[in-house]
């Protein structure tokens, strides 16, 4: 306590946002007679410079302790005016804010009844100023070294900058390789680079910085700790190489006995690999990897007389005595960039994926175009699941499709699957395959696209799209509504929805130009840092607009797709984004904690752990301690993890548990200032 | 039935055991028909234990409610088990008592008594009012048998047995080292009815009808002190700083106090009924917890007490948890 309270109360007008409704001088008049109110004045822009400065002189010159500032939400301006009682020199915990704004103004349009409620809102704020208490916010020490969850463009991207500027990184990918999807692609819109020309470079960079460890075929299993100080615990799965030896030169793939037996993930499963296998040619690392479930030795315990991969290694990498690897290290801040999942087109049966051979997701067309998929980038038409020609036997060449049809927002702007955002990257990357197709098959392929809208945004989009359309690419408005075979030919029924035609086209080959949805394991990362997730199920940023990069965890970013479908230049300037955010607190080496944390009455807590169970920042462990003699548990803040979201006051029965400056001495006299009188 | 020599041994082995403290069960009241509980410390105590269709108490309350006294100085702990005889709903108590960390499993030992019923004091009372010397009861098939004054009478189940029998899911008990008796298979089950039935009803009407309930509350806190549930060290309602609420009879703060003690029951209520059972003024407490128990079945498919392994439903959200009752 500093005495008895001399409250300020300061009434903004927000331009016409609250002084159009709300009769702030009326305002004014009513907080004067309030008691322990020394001064009470309106003003323009509180906010503002002169605003603030009205303040601190009334802190300096009326010997005020406590400020309430009736304006717009605390979300928006408290630290604001925390910063103006500091240079005041109160602490800035003595200050409260009335929302006149936000909860009054913009949602009553009656003047007389906002007037009346800004009134007590404002009295609340003044009853419940009398008892704030004097806060510090503590400072931590920050470990200058960050984790990066997922080596796609977006980590890799975060992990070079950060690097760069000095920084250790530990890079972790789930996949033998780094690349995430990026490197699946052919070519990248609307330039049209190739994107193993731009991408390679780049893994091969993070490979061999000094500041980065590169840890593929790896898992995050724990993390513990706060901002500053988060512990980590990783599992480097067993690749049964030791890719210390391995050279990468192949032969143990070759002499694999499974070789070209199990479809190929890298290749969206349209080639082929072996039980040891490296995904993509230009993996980086360059290491080969056994998998452990299609390996004949480790699931049946026996490979001929012995296996052919071990024979073959003249490097003696091949080790199958290898068992996964657990690393445990310290960091400061943790950049998630785990990336996304392509549409399941199965939910939409319609299209009958997965029923004709035909009918491809974009992904998979993409490998197909690919140089380095797995026809050697020739279009042909598919037959799935054939079984491998014996050597010797003739090999008929496959035909070439004579039409491909494009479907657009498959997956996307789609209730029905509940998907009801667009993907942003489809409408593009369909316009740049048709492109491919013309240039790779040939101008005689006809390439149609059925389209909703499209949605040419970007940076040279616009350029590209007509582009497209004058090479000869038709496109067609209208959803279609179902696929069919007759004959050799797959139908496309749709209705051009501009001449209001029904139509039924005839083509050799759909693909499917499936959307971007949060991946499938999402789960795990948002145990793991307790992450937020906005309604399409995307890892939440802290703020839409000015902390797109943040999350509600202090000391840990999003970059890429993770955060919502983005392509990959926002990826990467997402990743940037990332990259320097988590690098604030690294140069600083210190940061500030939250102060109004939550704190426990040990006296009175009986350790029923709802408190534990509920807290997002997993901020709150269950101790024992000795009460008179007898063994009880009890809860325990850890107060660099508070956030002060409230949520454990506000489910603890027997009251033990409380949050500073929302305490319920401190709520109550507040909730009764609003209440009937 | 529980053969009562049975019990009697088993429970003088239990209290023999070197880790048992203190054993908790049934004996004969002092008039009438009624039980009341028996602490057995030591083996010498077994003799008067009974278990019948009166032993209506909820044992598991005195788990919880035990007072621990400062241990003197130089002196260790007594962190031995406590024994408890629970019937099929009592043992739930215990469930929920364990899903929120009141004690961890090794700290009791549960002599389990499979129940098809127990009397409703109240309707005993009402038919035998002048019945003051001891007498008893057994059930036999679906017919409870009175002995009194050297008499016997047979009365149908349905008369005299407890509502919530009648409506009961487990009557044996879910957690339990011993059974003392034959598994019961459940006979019954619960369709809410009662509540659907005051859910009907308006709200001017529903108010006038709690108004009159509450205002008769005289604030003894039976309700909260025998509640199985309300273990607190220090409860919020005895707090002056800040105080929620006063303590003076009043319908105002009578309602808060009632409506307070219903929500810090929600999802933990395990519907023993003691609450109702030991109010002097007659408030159908359970119309409240009943219509909670509800509700967190309904909306979260939920039923507290019946699983440890489960975390206690207001620590936990799902994505998927209904919202649409939020404003």
């Amino acid at each position: 306590m500093n005495g008895k309270p001399r409250i300020g109360v300061y009434v903004c007008h927000c331009g016409t946002n609250i002084a159009g409704t709300v009769d702030v001088e009326e305002v004014v008049k009513f907080a004067e007679t309030l008691p322990d109110v020394t001064v009470a004045r309106n003003y323009s822009y509180m906010c503002s410079d002169p605003g603030q400065a009205l303040i601190v002189d009334d802190i300096e010159k009326a010997g005020l302790n406590r400020v309430v500032v009736a304006s717009c939400s605390p979300r928006m301006h408290e630290p604001t005016f925390r910063k103006t009682l500091l240079s005041g020199g109160l602490n800035p915990y003595f200050l409260e804010m009335a929302n006149i704004r936000e909860q009054c103004s913009w949602v009553h349009p009656d003047p007389i009844a906002a007037t009346e409620k800004a009134k007590r809102l404002v009295e609340a704020a003044v009853v419940k100023s009398r008892r704030l208490e004097p806060l510090d916010a503590k400072e931590v020490d920050v470990e200058p070294s960050c984790l990066i969850i997922g080596a796609g463009i977006a980590g890799i991207q975060s992990a070079l900058d950060i690097a760069d500027a000095g920084f250790k990184v530990y890079l972790v990918e789930k996949e033998p390789s780094v690349g995430g999807h990026m490197i699946q692609l052919d070519k990248t819109f609307p330039t049209l680079d190739c994107s193993a020309c731009i991408m390679t470079p780049k893994m091969v960079d993070v490979a061999n910085h000094p500041n980065i460890e590169l840890m593929t075929y790896s898992q995050v299993e724990e993390i513990g700790g706060y901002i500053g100080n988060f512990d980590i615990k990783v599992r480097k799965k067993s690749r049964f190489v030791d890719i210390d030896k391995c050279t990468g030169c192949g032969i143990c793939a070759e002499e694999c006995r499974m070789a070209g037996r199990f479809p190929n993930e890298f290749d969206e499963n349209m080639g082929m690999r072996g039980a040891i296998y490296m995904p993509f040619p230009q993996a980086v690392p360059a290491k080969y990897t056994i998998d452990k479930e299609s390996c004949l030795f480790l699931t049946k315990g026996k490979c001929g007389e012995s296996p052919k991969c071990k024979d073959a290694c003249q490097a003696g990498a091949v080790n199958f005595d290898l068992e996964d690897e657990i690393v445990e290290f310290k960091v400061g801040t943790i950049i998630v960039a785990t990336g996304y999942d392509v549409f399941d087109a199965r939910l939409k049966p319609e299209y009958a994926y997965g029923v004709y051979d035909n009918v491809l997701t974009a992904l998979e067309f993409e490998r197909l175009v690919n140089a380095s998929g797995p026809t050697g980038g020739k279009v042909t038409m598919i037959e799935r699941g054939k079984k491998k020609k014996k050597k010797g036997a003739e090999e008929e060449a496959p035909k070439v499709p004579e039409s491909i049809t494009f479907i657009q927002c498959v997956g996307s702007r789609d209730k029905s699957v509940g998907n009801e955002y667009c993907s942003r990257v489809c409408c593009m990357y369909t316009a740049k395959l048709a492109h491919l197709v013309k240039d790779k098959v040939g101008h005689d392929c006809e390439v149609t696209v059925f389209y909703m809208d499209v949605r040419a945004f970007g940076k040279g989009f616009e350029e590209f799209y007509d582009r497209v359309r004058r090479e000869g690419v038709k496109y067609i408005r209208g959803n279609p509504s179902e696929i069919y075979k007759k004959g050799d030919k797959l139908i496309v029924k749709a209705e051009d929805t501009l001449t209001s035609t029904p139509l039924e086209h005839e083509t050799d080959m759909v693909v499917l130009s499936v959307g971007l949805v949060p991946r499938r394991d999402n789960r795990e990362i948002i145990d793991l840092l307790k992450l937020s997730q906005t309604s399409d199920l995307f890892y939440m940023e802290a703020h839409p607009k000015l902390r797109p990069v943040d999350t509600a965890s202090d000391g840990v970013y999003l970059a890429g797709v993770c955060q919502g479908p983005k392509d990959i230049p926002d990826a990467v300037a997402q990743a940037k984004g990332a990259a320097s955010a988590a690098m604030i607190p690294m140069a600083s080496g210190k940061v500030k904690v939250e102060a109004q944390t939550s704190f426990v009455n040990e006296d009175t807590c009986r350790g029923c752990g709802f408190c534990v169970e509920l807290c997002p920042y997993t901020a709150i462990e269950l101790v024992e301690v000795n009460r008179m003699g007898w063994p009880v548990k009890v809860a325990r803040v850890n107060e660099a993890l508070c956030k002060g979201c409230g949520a454990c006051a506000a489910a603890c029965l027997s009251g033990s548990i409380q949050q500073r400056s929302f305490k319920d001495w401190q709520l109550l006299p507040q909730i009764e200032a609003l209440g009937v009188k | 039935m529980v053969d009562v020599n049975k019990l009697r041994e088993k429970a003088r082995e239990v209290i023999s055991r070197e880790d048992v403290r203190e054993l908790i069960g049934y004996r004969p009241g002092t008039y009438g028909f009624r039980a009341r509980p028996a602490f057995v410390m030591g083996p010498d105590d077994t003799g008067e234990l009974i278990f019948t269709p009166a032993c209506v108490n909820n044992l598991a309350s005195y788990i919880v409610l035990e007072e621990k006294l400062p241990v003197k100085r130089g002196e260790e702990p007594d962190l031995r088990k406590v024994a408890v005889m629970v019937k099929g709903c009592d043992s739930r108590a215990l469930v929920q008592q364990m899903e929120e960390k009141a004690y961890d499993r090794d700290r009791i030992l549960v002599l389990g008594i499979p129940c098809r019923g127990v009397v409703d004091m109240a309707k005993v009372q009402a038919k035998y009012p002048d019945v003051l010397e001891m007498g008893e009861i057994a059930l036999e098939g679906d017919k409870f048998v009175l002995s009194f004054n050297g008499t016997k009478e047979e009365v149908p189940r349905e008369e005299l047995v407890a509502d919530k029998c009648l409506r009961c899911r487990y009557p044996t008990p879910l957690v339990y080292d011993e059974l003392l008796d034959e598994e019961v298979e459940r006979f019954a089950d619960d369709d809410f009815a009662d509540v659907a039935e005051l859910e009907k009803r308006a709200a001017d009407d529903k108010w006038a009808y709690w108004e009159e309930k509450f205002s008769r509350c005289i604030r003894c806190y039976s309700c909260r002190n025998v509640c199985p549930m309300c273990y607190c060290e220090d409860c919020v309602l005895d707090r002056l700083q800040p105080q929620w609420m006063r303590r003076s009879v009043d319908i105002s703060e009578n309602t808060a106090y009632h409506i307070s003690r219903a929500y810090h029951l929600a999802g933990r209520c395990i519907q023993c009924g003691e609450c109702q059972r030991v109010c002097p003024v007659d408030i159908p407490l359970m119309e409240l917890n009943r219509k909670f128990y509800k509700d967190v079945e309904d909306l979260y498919d939920y039923e507290p007490g019946t699983n440890v392994e489960n975390p206690p439903l207001l620590s936990t959200f799902k994505v998927e948890d209904k919202e649409d009752f939020i404003m």
